[in-house]
């Protein structure tokens, strides 16, 4: 516990607003304990890691590492222990007089495009979405639908101005993250401080470098632990590799690195990179709105497949060819699990969840209990009235 | 995969065993078998990294495994519950079922098993030489220590044969990149001298071939420049070639040559899923399926395994379930039915009737079950032998 809450407040600034509110009530929470009340709280952690054996090993109390990571989740305890730290959270939150209930009340909206190079299959596509959520056609043209809520409507702002109006004004409040470089041309944004915009295409030059610092490290947790630490902490940004709307803003380059550092296949797949982007977003700064858009990728080279997690246009001189039918099979699952993973934090009850399939004209809503679809549904919406419907439903 | 490719590898396969068999290290192995192995039972052991059920063998992973579901499993005994209650590493998975009893090692592969592995205790027991128990892998995150145990009375004078050729493909790979000249890929000459650094790099774990008593690797000669060539057609080619593709190779390769009582291979094309990529773990799932029944083909076709060979397969744990906080199928650390509850089907030998024992069993009951099947008795062990079987 210890090492996780120094290395976030060592970087406040770097928090977003969501995480500071979070960690803020953790330690009121903790304040609010009587000193009895907390020995009482965390006595069976204690006791508990000195059975794991804890103090015997080389373990960072100043920094999440690989080998804290290891050394806990091979311990025969290990699950006990993570129910104990659970604990300890929960009570303390539950201590704390803030409530993060406040945040919930506002529509939130995530929007997840998958587009038309992707040929999804029209039988499985929406079999396994949350079942409180439905199918819809749309009667042509479903790339607009995208283009029209970000730009906005005669009738019906962009969403960029919309959650400008509405919220705190935090760049954290509105996140595009896309597997292409779509939406920033879609969406042209005041300034880069007023939204999120994480583009892997724009990220390359920086993904590249960063790949090959990482494989440098040879097969040591230790010697790993270094490199990771090093590109952490200052190394990354050296490089003058930051796309211009991620330069000016540090928290969300510290998000960058977090998010590569963090595996998951970020720095390998464009999709694997959306997904795992909105899932992080969700989880630190619970967004009021997502825009995603995944995207194409490579078939894996001749021989090089082999070594995936190597750059594959600086291993083989072979041009890049589309793979649409696997990169449309690994972005039906990824949107899913975008839905699933919003679905953990209770923001999820005042959420609108809209994923489109350009190649099909047809989309799969989940709307909030309290809400209905503004047309018949068994009947196609047209794109102009599917954003105005949408738009409405972010200023009730 | 075309004839031509295949062919590629299997000379690549071909070569790199007539390496191994005719190195100083392996002087001893060269007649196929040793009259002390002799005792005709053989057994071969295939994990294949983590697979979840609903991608295999409930209804909806059925059509990613039609060999295992429509050739081999109606002449097995499947248990469809086998637990692994250990650590879902790869590592610790492969030392539990090698060892007997739940291990709780460095993931990376930096400490020995805690106990003796099955090949430790085949070894000394039968008094065998080291060309009787093999470990092949695909997998990255194992090292050579997996091959035998720290303990005192076993350890590395009984360990197996570890191989790892998947490694020779990434160590070519990355070397002519690390030129920084992507058309060296292509190129025969250049690569050419990727191939000799590599094969002459003595020290580098990962080698080709060695074994766990810490000799240095080394490939004959004679083979180098074949080997090399085979590679080189195999860079320029336009079709991918997987890394579970050439361990089966070389494991065919060893069984011809040296037809070993005991093998372990362990596939790991799915462990694609790691980098988010589910198209790639499918594609992984059924490049298993496929071996697998190749494997069993060339059961019954060679002479030395027709009729006396048990083959086990078994995923070594399933992976995260959907909605799960570790991101899914993309890893394999929840403590959660979806990550430790697996299966696993026995053909051949020991498996003389087909049947599904339901009873749940557990990744570590392998290594008891195997060490009865060669008459070593008396092991303590937390794993009990699998029910079901023949003696």
């Amino acid at each position: 516990m210890r090492p996780a809450l120094d290395q976030q407040l060592s970087q406040w600034n770097l928090l977003f607003p969501f995480e500071q509110a979070q960690v803020a009530a953790f330690m009121e929470g903790l304040e609010a304990l009587s000193p009895a009340g907390l020995a009482a709280l965390t006595e069976p952690l204690w006791s508990l890691e000195k059975k794991m054996g804890v103090k015997n090993w080389s373990f960072s109390e100043t920094n999440d590492t690989i080998e804290n990571a290891s050394r806990l989740a091979r311990s025969e305890y290990y699950d006990e222990w993570r129910q104990e730290v659970q604990r300890v959270f929960e009570a303390a939150n539950a201590a704390s007089r803030d409530s993060s209930a406040a945040q919930v009340e506002r529509m939130r909206l995530i929007l997840i495009v998958l587009p038309r190079s992707l040929p999804v299959d029209p039988q499985s596509i929406w079999k396994q979405w949350d079942p409180r959520g439905r199918a819809i056609r749309i009667s042509g043209h479903s790339e607009r639908i995208c283009e029209l809520l970000l730009q906005g409507l005669p009738s019906v702002s962009g969403i960029a101005n919309l959650t400008a109006r509405q919220s705190r004004v935090d760049s954290s409040d509105l996140w595009l993250i896309d597997a292409e470089a779509k939406l920033g041309s879609l969406c042209p944004l005041s300034s880069p401080s007023s939204a999120s915009a994480l583009g892997y295409a724009a990220l390359k030059p920086f993904r590249d470098r960063f790949l090959a610092e990482l494989n440098k490290a040879p097969k040591s947790i230790r010697v790993t632990d270094e490199v990771v630490s090093a590109l952490r902490l200052e190394s990354a940004d050296g490089w003058g590799l930051w796309p211009a709307e991620i330069a000016s803003q540090p928290r969300l380059r510290k998000f960058v690195i977090d998010l590569f550092l963090s595996g998951n296949g970020a720095l390998i797949f464009s999709n694997a990179f959306v997904e795992w982007a909105v899932c992080e977003a969700l989880r630190r700064a619970r967004p009021r709105m997502i825009v995603a858009r995944f995207g194409m990728r490579s078939r894996p080279k001749p021989f090089t497949s082999i070594a995936v997690f190597e750059n594959q246009q600086k291993i083989s001189s072979l041009p890049d060819i589309d793979d649409p039918e696997n990169s449309a099979i690994d972005a039906v699952i990824l949107a899913r699990y975008i839905w699933l993973a919003a679905c953990r934090y209770p923001e999820q009850q005042q959420t609108l969840c809209l994923c489109v399939s350009e190649h099909l004209d047809s989309g799969y809503v989940i709307l909030p209990a309290t809400k209905s679809l503004g047309w018949n549904p068994d009947s196609p919406v047209a794109p102009e009235e599917l954003a105005a419907w949408l738009g409405t439903q972010l200023v009730s | 995969m075309d004839a031509s490719r295949r062919n590629l590898l299997k000379t690549a396969a071909v070569l790199l065993v007539d390496g191994l068999a005719n190195s100083s290290r392996f002087a001893s192995c060269r007649t196929p078998i040793d009259a002390a192995a002799r005792d005709d039972r053989k057994v071969i052991i295939v994990s294949c990294g983590g697979i979840r059920r609903e991608e295999t063998f409930l209804s909806t992973g059925l059509g990613n495994i039609p060999h295992l579901y429509h050739d081999l499993l109606p002449r097995s005994i499947f248990y469809p519950f086998l637990r692994n209650a250990g650590v879902t590493s790869h590592y610790n998975a492969i030392s539990s079922i090698l060892t007997g009893d739940w291990q709780r090692l460095d993931d990376w592969g930096g400490m020995p098993p805690a106990n003796p592995t099955i090949f430790e205790y085949l070894r000394k027991h039968k008094e065998l030489s080291q060309d009787s128990a093999w470990l092949i892998s695909s997998n990255k995150a194992l090292t050579s220590r997996i091959g035998a145990s720290s303990i005192h009375d076993f350890g590395p004078r009984y360990g197996a044969n570890v191989v790892f050729p998947k490694q020779l493909l990434i160590n070519a790979v990355i070397q002519a990149a690390s030129q920084g000249h992507p058309e060296h890929s292509a190129d025969r000459a250049a690569m050419r001298q990727e191939f000799e650094a590599i094969l002459q790099n003595a020290d580098n774990y990962e080698g080709l071939g060695w074994s766990v008593s810490g000799e240095e690797s080394y490939l004959d000669l004679r083979v180098r420049g074949s080997m090399e060539r085979a590679i080189e057609d195999l860079v320029r080619t336009n079709a991918p070639v997987t890394g579970d593709e050439f361990t089966f190779l070389i494991s065919e390769e060893v069984m011809r040559r040296f037809a070993p009582p005991l093998m372990a291979i362990t596939f790991s094309d799915v462990e694609a899923a790691h980098f988010g990529s589910y198209s790639m773990h499918l594609a992984g799932i059924r490049t298993m399926d496929r071996l697998v029944y190749e494997l069993w083909n060339l059961v019954e076709e060679l002479p030395a395994y027709r009729g006396r060979t048990t083959l086990f397969i078994l995923p070594e744990f399933g992976r995260d379930f959907d909605g799960s906080n570790t991101n899914g199928f993309f890893n394999h650390r929840s403590n959660d039915d979806s990550t430790s509850l697996t299966w696993m089907m026995c053909l051949g030998e020991a498996a003389r009737a087909a049947d599904v024992i339901e009873r749940p069993v557990q990744h570590v009951d392998l290594c008891p079950t195997i060490a009865g099947m060669f008459g070593i008795r008396g092991l303590d062990l937390p794993g009990k032998p699998l029910p079901g079987l023949s003696a």
